[in-house]
């Protein structure tokens, strides 16, 4: 999909073991993160959708070696880091970072703002006093935050002004990729734009690569060049952003997507609502088969019984449904 | 016109707090229609929950209090109506689903004892029956397997599972208002299309009219009929939710419509920045100042914004907007 990938992700698979019932019983596996693959593009965006608990953040975890993959390979500008350690894997540390969800409770509430962006400048490199201020000082300014602003503490800011903070503590050590994880979701609305226009303008100041982890698909149709969607631990389709949000090809896609509740009224009237009923699948007891089989308006016998392949089809658009061949036409 | 259900007219709340007395809400007036659907929408704090608790009889104790204003419910006086009245109509008529799903479950009992329980206090059914209607409520409210699963703990449902449930409870007295705060905020879309399409279903077979809090102008306008848009504790502006969303007549409205990336039909390469709204909402302090509160976010200020606080502009087709230059928009 991209000529020069600063990510590139093979087979990444996290696992957790998990207790199950009473008894002794034997070791449960959640595979929370199961044989995924993708690219990023140097520059571009990639946006990861799907429900509560689809392994969105555990991917991007492992990624960012915060959590320990299974199994695969994580390439960053053509290395392989998902085995580094040491001083390797401090400079690992250094390229990628992360900005979390909650702007208040990922911030510690006793470092003045000032000495939570220079933490990593400190933990990650050994960049002279002088100049980690003028980075600072530097940083504050390219956030928006005034230069008075750096004595004080996270909890004197407002929610807007603390995921600042957290933006420009992630930039501190000129990281190439940054994981956003839902960065605006606890922020209201007329705050969120500051923030995604912020984001924005920050990746073609430094031609930052972000990974970016939304619920809100109007966010994410504003912010990403492309869209992995994933459902119950896998990649399900995995398109450019028109491909994704103009032709749409799996079923959960397709309902994700009607199920956006909309101000534009023609829209509202045009489209038509897929309900998809019940609730996913107990990811410890996977069912065999297409795992979204059990929810899908469209699903046929071979759906219950062989797991789809994700392939890819026309246009290199990717896509993992039993109902959708090489033509890219979605089945519903 | 017939006499609406609910009538909120120039609603004072006073909130204590260390740093004083300050107007959380600050002469808010709304009608409720039988069958109606209404949302409040605005900014974390500017007093939407406080104005769903008065309604219900709930502010914090000691904290909150009705100033000034009042509430009429079916021509009832509500602010000065007794405490057992007051629990009387909570269990009965006015119903509501709170904002944290989670919390406002006991995690000890059965979501099936829970809903029983309430049918029990309010409506006399006996055990056996309340126990059997809990599990007719849970199927109502589409939870698959509802018989069984009545015997459930909330930790064993999903999150829109147990949001639900919290909508069969409130259904459970059949009552004439209910109010939704954030009922669907922790959930995903499809769950969220699931949970809009019951409270859909439920106005169509029973009437019950509703009010509904949310920060999300897309469900406003696919839920409600009409909307009010509150900043700091005042109205911004009031209306038929299509006409606010073709021409909103506050700039604080038209700043929330736009700032919002709106998910689009035929998607094209073009993209552009957001609009912003610049700065933050005021502090409590600020709240009850005899002058635009929005003024320092807005872009059409001019002197008398800071001078005085706005009234009410109202325009033929039911829209009215608290801006000194509603008429400019
Ligand atoms: N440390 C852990 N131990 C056991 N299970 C875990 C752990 N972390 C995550 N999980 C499980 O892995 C699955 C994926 O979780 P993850 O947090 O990655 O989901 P997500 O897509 O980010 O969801 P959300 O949208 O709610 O943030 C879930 O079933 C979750 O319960
Ligand atoms: N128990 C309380 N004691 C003191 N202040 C309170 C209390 N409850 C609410 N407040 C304050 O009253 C104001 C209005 O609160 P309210 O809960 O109505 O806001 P809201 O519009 O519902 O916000 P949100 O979108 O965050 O739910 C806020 O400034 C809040 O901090
Ligand atoms: S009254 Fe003035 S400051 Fe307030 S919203 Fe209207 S134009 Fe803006
Ligand atoms: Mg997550
Ligand atoms: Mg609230």
């Amino acid at each position: 999909m991209s000529d020069t990938p600063l990510l590139k992700v093979e087979n990444l698979t996290v696992r957790f073991a998990v207790k199950r019932g009473g008894g002794f019983g034997k070791k449960h596996f959640l595979y929370a993160v199961d044989d995924v693959s993708f690219e990023v593009a140097k520059g571009e965006t990639l946006a990861i959708v799907g429900e509560s608990g689809s392994g969105k953040t555990t991917a991007a975890l492992a990624v960012a070696r915060l959590v320990d993959a299974y199994a695969g390979e994580v390439d960053l500008g053509g290395h392989e880091i998902l085995h580094l350690e040491g001083e390797d894997l401090r400079r690992v540390r250094r390229k990628v970072q992360f900005i979390f969800q909650d702007p208040y409770s990922s911030l510690n509430p006793r470092q003045r703002a000032e000495d939570v962006v220079r933490e990593p400048l400190l933990s990650l490199t050994d960049t002279p006093k002088e100049e980690q201020q003028k980075i600072v000082d530097d940083l504050f300014a390219h956030v928006g935050l005034r230069p008075e602003q750096k004595r004080l503490f996270p909890h004197q800011f407002s929610g807007g002004q603390r995921q600042r903070i957290g933006i420009a503590r992630a930039l501190a050590t000129q990281p190439e990729l940054i994981i956003c994880d839902e960065p605006v979701s606890a922020l209201d609305v007329a705050v969120q734009a500051q923030i995604l226009n912020l984001l924005r303008r920050l990746q073609t100041e430094y031609g930052l690569t972000y990974l970016f982890i939304s619920h809100d698909l109007g966010v994410v149709q504003h912010m990403s060049d492309s869209i992995a969607v994933m459902y119950m631990g896998k990649i399900v389709e995995h398109a450019d952003r028109l491909s994704l949000f103009n032709n749409p090809l799996h079923p959960y896609t397709s309902a994700l997507l009607s199920a956006v509740p909309t101000v534009d009224k023609t829209l509202r009237e045009k489209s038509r609502r897929i309900l998809i009923p019940g609730d996913p699948p107990d990811p410890v007891n996977l069912p065999k088969g297409c795992r979204f089989a059990n929810r899908c308006p469209v699903a046929q016998d071979r759906c219950r019984e062989t797991e789809p392949d994700l392939k890819t089809v026309k246009g290199g658009h990717r896509i993992a449904c039993h109902l959708v061949d090489h033509t890219a036409v979605s089945p519903l | 016109m017939t006499e609406p259900l609910l009538k909120v007219e120039n609603l004072r709340i006073e909130l204590t707090t260390r740093a004083g007395v300050t107007p959380v809400i600050d002469n808010l007036s709304f009608e409720l229609g039988h069958g109606e659907n209404i949302s409040f929408v605005g900014e974390s704090g500017c007093g939407k929950s406080m104005t769903a608790l008065s309604i219900m009889g709930l502010l914090p104790e000691g904290v909150g209090r009705i100033a000034s204003g009042s509430i009429q419910f079916h021509g009832e006086e509500l602010t000065t109506a007794s405490t057992e009245r007051l629990r009387d109509i909570r269990g009965n008529e006015i119903s509501m689903i709170f904002q944290e799903p989670m919390t406002s479950l006991n995690p000890v009992y059965t979501v099936g004892e829970q809903i029983a329980e309430v049918l029990r206090a309010h409506q006399g059914l006996s055990k056996k029956a309340a126990w059997d209607m809990a599990a007719e409520l849970l199927d109502a409210v589409r939870i698959p397997n509802a018989k069984s699963r009545v015997g459930d703990y909330p930790f064993q449902m999903s999150g829109g599972q147990r949001q639900r449930v919290m909508i069969a409870m409130a259904l459970a007295c059949k009552p004439k208002i209910l109010i939704a705060d954030e009922p669907t905020t922790a959930l995903d879309v499809t769950v969220q299309a699931q949970i809009f399409d019951l409270l859909r279903d439920l106005r169509r077979n029973t009437g019950t009219s509703i009010i509904m809090i949310t920060h999300d102008m897309g469900a406003v306008a696919e839920m409600a009929e009409r909307m009010i848009v509150m900043y700091a504790g005042r109205n911004a502006e009031i209306g038929p939710v299509d006409q606010i969303i073709d021409r909103p007549r506050h700039p604080y409205t038209k700043g929330l419509i736009s700032c919002v990336p709106h998910i689009v039909a035929n998607l094209t390469e073009e993209r552009h920045d957001l609009t912003e709204v610049p700065g933050i909402v005021p502090s409590l302090q600020e709240f009850g100042k005899n002058r635009c509160l929005f003024a320092s976010r807005c872009n059409l200020r001019t002197d008398e914004c800071l001078r005085e606080r706005p009234p009410a502009r109202e325009f033929e087709n039911g829209q009215k907007a608290d801006c000194w230059h509603a008429e400019e928009l």
